[in-house]
């Protein structure tokens, strides 16, 4: 395994596939039954079940938290505790943290509002409101961690995670990192869910008991994913997958940007990401088999096309945890709003 | 600004009930599609238009532009607080578009609507330190060869959301603020958008274009100390400083200007000052410091895009904006606070420094194009 290129070197998960270190199970899983707010009638999600982080992280305390911050501690402990990295003897100032999320930290900022309307807005809650902004997920991760080097939380409409994790990768070819955390995520909420409803985005599956794939709308799901970066040369423990040239682009002709970025090379496996949009009928599909001819396409799956536009790390993680093999491969994502992510891959 | 002039007015005649003092913009362009866009998507719609009104460079290269916009309050000056009596609910009564635009990545999926164009395209929602945060990714994405040029800025319009935050803090003035000053007691809270148009120097003169300056080099840290407070010490901000000064090649002897971060919040500025102190130690004079949100207000996401413009504008007109009602300076070392009368001088190097809660810290060095 020789490259120049950044490398992918922990993974740490809390998903509706439980709290992982490295890779995980990814067979396919049914949704969960929604009790955690009053619903006129069955509703179904994929979700993460009730955990008490400072039984996985010792020490973590999270009472104040959104669940957002509060996985995203967990999963980044998970992630450097797979990658086996001693911090103690890194340049900390180094060391970057990249978040990449949809919708923030929705939660509280859901009950700043329910305070607001019960009080009035001059009676909100003082410690409520900075755990709002959608940064504080990743500040908490450099707090917990001591990490001082460029923290940074992105959104991008429909590929959020890729855009992370290409200018995460960006940094280290750069050098303004020795390392750099990217995680993506989001949580699902009343309000989150009652919106996808009342868009009629929601799959058939979400309220009965019922095939997950649907071409009629996504089933929504909710986690944080964290993936460790380092550049190569510099790991000392296995690695998952050297990361290539990308790209990311909020139109345009998707074959032909694909194909620009690969150049000659041709992939082996086209692992796919399907961003929110209806899973059987997702463009990505269509778009990998036409890029694709012959080589191999890894499937979207529902549980990480329902996380929207934090979900690319979960396709990538379920990607690799279904160990295609070694070799070139090309993490696609497409939108049904248009663009495009694309990252070539080099499978360990 | 020239002029002296600050754009605060009380927060009642906005938001009745609410006390303090705001800066908003007026009356905005009114779009064909509005309805879809926030005032925050909407600001910085306007400010990217502006921004690419001049370029005569083909149409390709606009279209294939990266756009990273910065913003922490994205859409959700268009939610109010029904919402969390029942969202079903609050949806069916018209709130279903208006919360269509909250995600702050509409920001910058609204500018690449509005102008057609298809590159890379992100929000980036890092508190007050959004916006020279969006500067300094977009100047990687350039390195990276990810887009022939890139619109980064910032926008963020006022809310209630924000003002409540805020005031639930007490960090308010409800005077017009006084950054560094003694008796400084707090914030006020701005609106605004700006955006800058990045493109690699090389290209730029190639194409004969018109060039407002260079950015020499950007840096960002966290102080990885308290969720909200800065470091006391101000070190996570001063590594931030000397790290663009360095990736700029410039010593602390060649900085004409510091365009501050500057709250007026007691924590902020006292931290920000001990960097400075810290950063340019052992410089031969002064480091001249100021503080232009006591013209406009702090303006969030936006604040460091719109700091960045004034940092370049300063260089091309040799005006060093003094801070306004700054009359009994924070006790500093190698500091000058500019005050007073408005100063000129050549400027061949200058900096915009930003922070915001997460102990996040982004620098900016610009330089004068020899071109």
């Amino acid at each position: 395994m020789k490259t120049t290129l950044p490398v992918l070197t922990g993974i740490g998960s809390v998903t509706p596939y439980g709290l992982l270190a490295g890779l995980i199970s990814a067979e396919p899983l049914e949704p969960s039954v929604i009790t955690a707010w009053s619903t006129p009638g069955l509703r179904r999600a994929f979700l993460v079940e009730t955990f008490r982080p400072a039984s996985i992280v010792p020490g973590l305390k999270t009472r104040r938290l959104d669940r957002l911050s509060a996985w995203a501690l967990v999963a980044s402990s998970l992630a450097l505790r797979d990658a086996g990295i001693d911090l103690s003897h890194m340049d900390r100032s180094r060391i970057a943290v990249f978040f990449a999320t949809g919708f923030g930290c929705v939660e509280l900022t859901a009950a700043f509002y329910q305070s607001a309307a019960t009080n009035g807005w001059a009676g909100t809650d003082p410690i409520t409101f900075p755990e709002t902004l959608s940064n504080a997920p990743a500040s908490h991760v450099a707090l917990f961690h001591d990490l001082r080097g460029p923290n940074v939380t992105l959104s991008s409409k429909s590929f959020a995670a890729e855009s992370a994790l290409l200018q995460g990768a960006s940094l280290l070819r750069l050098g303004q990192a020795d390392l750099a955390i990217v995680l993506a995520g989001d949580t699902l909420t009343q309000a989150v869910y009652e919106w996808y409803e009342a868009a009629h985005l929601l799959a058939p599956a979400c309220f009965s008991n019922g095939p997950t794939f649907s071409a009629d709308g996504f089933i929504p799901s909710e986690g944080v994913v964290a993936m460790v970066l380092e550049p190569a040369g510099r790991q000392t423990a296995r690695s998952y997958a050297a990361l290539g040239a990308g790209r990311w682009a909020a139109g345009g002709d998707v074959q032909a940007g694909v194909r620009q970025l690969l150049g000659d090379v041709r992939p082996d496996f086209i692992l796919c990401a399907g961003n929110g949009a209806p899973c059987a009928s997702s463009p990505v599909s269509s778009s990998a088999c036409t890029i694709a001819g012959e080589t191999e396409v890894i499937p979207a799956q529902a549980v990480a096309t329902g996380m929207g536009e934090a979900g690319a790390l979960l396709h990538l993680l379920l990607a690799l945890s279904k160990r295609p093999g070694q070799g070139p491969a090309l993490l696609l994502g497409t939108s049904a709003h248009g663009g495009f992510a694309a990252l070539r891959l080099e499978l360990f | 600004m020239l002029a002296g002039q600050c754009c605060f007015k009380p927060a009642t005649e906005l938001y009745p009930g609410f006390a303090g003092t705001v800066a908003a913009v007026g009356a905005l362009p009114s779009l064909a599609e509005g309805h879809r866009y926030s005032r925050t998507d909407r600001m910085a719609m306007a400010a990217a238009r502006d921004a690419v009104a001049d370029f005569d460079g083909p149409a390709s290269d606009l279209r294939e532009s990266g756009i990273v916009m910065a913003s922490t309050v994205g859409g959700l000056s268009e939610i109010d607080a029904e919402i969390s009596r029942g969202p079903a609910a609050w949806y069916r009564q018209g709130g279903l578009s208006r919360a269509a635009s909250y995600p702050v990545s509409r920001v910058a999926a609204s500018v690449a609507e509005h102008l057609g164009i298809e590159g890379p395209t992100c929000a980036v929602s890092v508190a007050c330190a959004s916006g020279a945060m969006a500067i300094a990714l977009a100047a990687n994405l350039l390195l990276d060869e990810a887009a022939p040029m890139v619109l980064a800025g910032g926008s963020d319009a006022l809310c209630p959301f924000t003002l409540s935050g805020f005031n639930s803090l007490q960090a308010l003035d409800p005077e017009p603020c006084r950054p560094f000053d003694q008796n400084r007691k707090g914030l006020n809270i701005g609106e605004g958008a700006a955006v800058l148009v990045l493109e690699t120097l090389a290209r730029a003169t190639r194409r004969g274009a018109r060039i407002l300056a260079v950015l020499r080099g950007w840096a960002m840290t966290n102080d990885a100390t308290h969720p909200t407070a800065p470091r006391k010490d101000g070190l996570g901000l001063a590594c931030c400083i000397q790290r663009a000064l360095e990736m700029a090649g410039c010593g602390i002897e060649d900085v004409g200007y510091v365009n501050a971060h500057g709250t007026g919040t007691p924590l902020n500025d006292i931290a920000e000052t001990h960097a400075y102190e810290s950063a340019f130690h052992g410089r031969s004079r002064p480091i001249p410091v100021s503080s232009t949100k006591s013209y406009f207000g702090h303006c969030l996401g936006a604040a460091g895009a719109l700091e960045a413009a004034i940092t370049i504008t300063a260089m091309q007109t040799g005006a060093l904006f003094p801070t306004l009602r700054l009359t009994d300076p924070i006790e500093s070392s190698g500091i000058d606070w500019l005050r007073g009368e408005l100063r000129r001088q050549p400027l061949p190097v200058a900096m915009s420094v930003s922070a915001g809660f997460g102990g996040s810290n982004a620098a900016l060095v610009f330089g004068r194009s020899r071109a």
